[in-house]
């Protein structure tokens, strides 16, 4: 993978890698690709995507408003003003 | 048939019983790192432990990872309020690979160490767990499976290791890693204790669209299959170890039968593929806000926030999230993610062909259980390789099991058993009529009666 599309890569990752790990890394990434494209070799027929091993059969929830169990316990894991979490700016 | 949590229930325990347990515990587990938590204040029923990938209400909960340090989550998984509500005691949370990313058991804070010999690995991701099991003799262990997670560090460890079919235990409250592929299952030294701890956990869960009702089967089967491709990368003294099995179940009774499967090959590049691609969408929830470690700089702007948090991961998470990334690219996707569904799909038809009137038999792991200081020396592809014998079964959500069969040099061997989908309790039947014959070794006992 050339250096640019390696950096375009990590980008949309949103990960920063240090001099020693970005050259490692790539160099892993690089000799993995290579053994992902040994699936090429091999054919599908008309074989479908298996999203899943087994049929799920799909049963969702109803889309019923609830209340949560508990918002203490899950705003205890945040940064909070009032009832809002803190988060970075958009 | 042996079982230890029966044999738990039926006994008096002595005053003190789990202070001096705990205490033991521990001190080993200063050398050998099993534990990521240790529950001081239990005081009644059998102790299970829980990989740290699952949420226990209350109880600091991150996958072993630095990223989610401080997470307590204020509710328990599925699997933990069943066991919960059967009466086992929950005794701690059990150190894994980072996310489940791992074969060994080393992309941990602390390394896992194996119960027979320290300088050994014992195998991951569910390295704590096996451990766990292995030096204790009333214990149950919840675990979790992706490629392999539960039969490795169970073959490495000489324990008992479950991985039941895809959807058959709720997912609710697991710290995901790949979604259609992640299995919770059980670690035991006995094969009627897995089957306890199955039925205790499993069945439809409304919080989990994916979980299933269906009927587990129990066929007795008279045939295994050994898919000659798989044998190929064996290590010679394993391979010598598993012919003699072999030889030993044909004296059984057991018919042995050996196919040509080509595609299996595909297994591992397929499954790391899919499981790349599903980690990469899964962890971008953690970003330094809303779990676990948080970035402090709310001046930084969302990028620069969500890199900063990021930095929080393991080299091999980071690993994962760029190729994960990279193989559902446009330019790229059906070459790597919509061709590794399509082998899916394929290998599932292909095995499910063998596995109508038998079950596959193979060794574990395709060698002896290694020094820790020479899989530092390993390739990311060489270490994937590893897993060359537990991709298949788990890529098709097929259940299996491994178990202790042989002990080379002290170490032990584990065998691994796969089936067809549902036929879980086939599994255990077949390991209880091993147990008839073999004795399991191990070299603690901690909080024996």
């Amino acid at each position: 993978m050339e250096k640019k599309e390696f950096d375009a890569l990590l980008e949309n990752c949103r990960l920063s890698l240090d001099e020693s790990e970005y050259e490692r890394i790539k160099a892993d990434v690089d000799e993995i690709i290579k053994y992902f494209d040994q699936i090429d070799s091999i054919g599908t027929g008309d074989y479908k995507e298996a999203f899943h091993p087994v049929e799920i059969p799909g049963e969702y929830r109803n889309d019923d408003p609830k209340k949560f169990e508990d918002v203490k316990g899950i705003l205890e894991n945040t940064k909070t003003h009032r009832l809002f979490v803190l988060g970075p700016k958009i | 048939m042996k079982s230890y949590i029966k044999e738990f229930e039926s006994m008096d325990k002595p005053s003190g019983y789990y202070t001096e347990l705990v205490g033991n515990l521990e001190s080993l587990n200063t050398e050998l790192n099993a534990f990521n938590v240790i529950n001081k204040e239990l005081k009644d029923g059998l102790p299970f432990s829980v990989k740290d990938n699952l949420c226990v209400k209350g109880v600091e909960s991150r996958a072993s990872s630095k990223i989610l340090k401080g997470y307590i989550p204020p509710f328990d998984a599925t699997v933990v309020s069943r066991f919960k509500e059967k009466g086992f005691g929950f005794l701690g949370k059990t150190n894994m690979d980072e996310f489940g990313f791992g074969t060994f058991g080393t992309n941990s804070e602390k390394m896992a160490r194996n119960p027979f010999d320290p300088a050994y690995t014992a195998g991951g991701s569910s390295s704590g767990a096996a451990i766990a099991t292995s030096i204790m003799k009333y214990h149950a262990a919840i675990a979790e499976s992706t490629g392999g997670s539960i039969s490795a560090p169970a073959a490495f460890c000489g324990v008992v290791g479950f991985t039941p079919t895809y959807g058959v235990i709720s997912r609710h409250g697991l710290i995901d890693y790949s979604n259609s592929l992640d299995k919770i299952g059980f670690m035991s030294r006995s094969s009627a204790d897995t089957r306890i701890m199955f039925d205790a956990a499993r069945g439809r869960d409304p919080k989990d669209s994916t979980s299933l009702d269906a009927e587990i089967k129990n066929t007795k089967y008279t045939k295994l299959t050994v898919i000659n491709q798989l044998m190929d990368g064996v290590d010679k003294d394993v391979s010598d170890r598993f012919e003699k099995l072999l030889g030993k179940l044909e004296q059984q009774g057991f018919a042995i039968n050996r196919v040509d499967l080509p595609e299996i090959s595909a297994a591992i590049p397929a499954y790391y593929i899919i499981s790349m691609a599903e980690a990469s969408t899964n962890l971008a929830r953690y970003t330094g806000f809303k779990y676990g470690a948080k970035v402090e700089d709310f001046s930084l702007s969302y990028n620069d926030f969500f890199k900063q948090a990021r930095t929080n991961f393991g080299t091999e998470a980071k690993r994962r999230v760029i190729l994960g990334t990279f193989v559902r690219s446009a330019s790229v996707r059906s070459k790597y993610y919509n061709k590794a569904l399509k082998l899916r799909a394929m290998l599932i038809d292909r095995m499910k062909r063998v596995l109508a009137d038998s079950m596959l038999i193979s060794p574990t792991m395709p060698v002896k259980t290694p020094r820790l200081d020479l899989i530092e020396k390993l390739t990311p592809v060489q270490v994937y390789s590893m897993d060359v014998l537990t991709a298949s079964p788990n890529l098709c959500g097929f259940p299996h099991i491994s178990f202790p069969y042989d002990y080379a040099d002290g170490m032990p061997l584990g065998v691994q058993i796969v089936a067809d989908h549902f036929q879980d309790h086939s599994l255990m039947s077949f390991t209880d009529k091993w147990e008839e014959s073999f004795e399991y070794k191990f070299k603690h006992n901690l909080g024996e009666l």
